[in-house]
């Protein structure tokens, strides 16, 4: 970068202060660009070409569509075994609760029966002779 | 097919001009550099800038005017030069005013700190 020669002599702290802040930016915009081109040139820019990009992710979708283990609740988290199985992450078998007899789905079961063997009505501190003994002793 | 240099930097910054005034004296901006480097302020001014180009956002805008400018010429033509080109004088003016504010703080700081 070309400066007069006054400012050479100049001892103008403003002048050489704004002349070391552009040769930093000016460094930093080489990184940035030498940055994007090396992106560019390697191809790792996937979203470079717009349509090369639209035709992607159309065709992600629409493979995402036809797939079979798709159910309506989860995101594409299903795991396919050995058998080629596929297990939904939500265990959605239903049964009757031994404790309180309702119906109650396999993947609530734990939560439930949590609170349904801890309480009648309250969430979890379960009032039995030993509780309440400690609570008239403080 | 003859085949471009992807970075074309041009010569150093001759010296001539200062041999025609005085004998390799180094000038102050050179001094100064000297000085910022070798304390290492220099890099320390290096990444505040870069992080605070990023924290704005510009270091994202800058990408995408490169990005635009490569789709635009073609991702096998373009040089870095090519890129440095485009985006220099948008990227020198959309310096948000309080980085450029701080910056400029910190560089006289040190200025006077290595004057006196």
């Amino acid at each position: 970068m070309s400066m007069p020669k006054e400012n050479d002599m100049s001892s103008d702290f403003e002048q050489l202060s704004f002349d070391v802040f552009r040769d930093l930016l000016d460094s930093i915009i080489v990184d940035v660009a030498s940055e994007s081109h090396r992106i560019a040139r390697l191809g790792l820019d996937r979203n470079l070409d717009k349509e090369e990009e639209e035709l992607r992710l159309s065709a992600e979708a629409r493979a995402r569509a036809s797939d079979p283990s798709q159910s309506g609740e989860a995101n594409a988290k299903y795991v396919v075994d050995i058998f080629g199985q596929t297990h939904p992450p939500v265990a959605s078998e239903i049964f009757n609760c031994m404790n309180c007899g309702r119906s109650i789905m396999a993947g609530r079961f734990a939560p439930h029966l949590e609170k349904c063997m801890g309480k009648g009505r309250k969430a979890r501190p379960r009032t039995t002779r030993s509780t309440t003994a400690a609570q008239n002793r403080s | 097919m003859s085949r471009r240099h992807s970075v074309n930097r041009p010569p150093t910054p001759d010296v001539q001009d200062d041999d025609d005034d005085r004998a390799k004296e180094p000038t102050l901006v050179e001094i100064v550099n000297i000085k910022l480097i070798e304390s290492g302020e220099k890099e320390r001014l290096m990444e505040l800038v870069r992080e605070r180009l990023v924290e704005c956002g510009w270091k994202d805008e800058m990408r995408a005017l490169c990005r635009a400018f490569i789709k635009k010429n073609g991702r096998d033509n373009v040089t870095v030069d090519d890129l440095v080109r485009a985006i220099t004088p948008k990227g020198r003016a959309s310096i948000p005013d309080s980085v450029k504010a701080e910056l400029l703080q910190k560089i006289r700081t040190f200025l006077v700190s290595v004057a006196y």
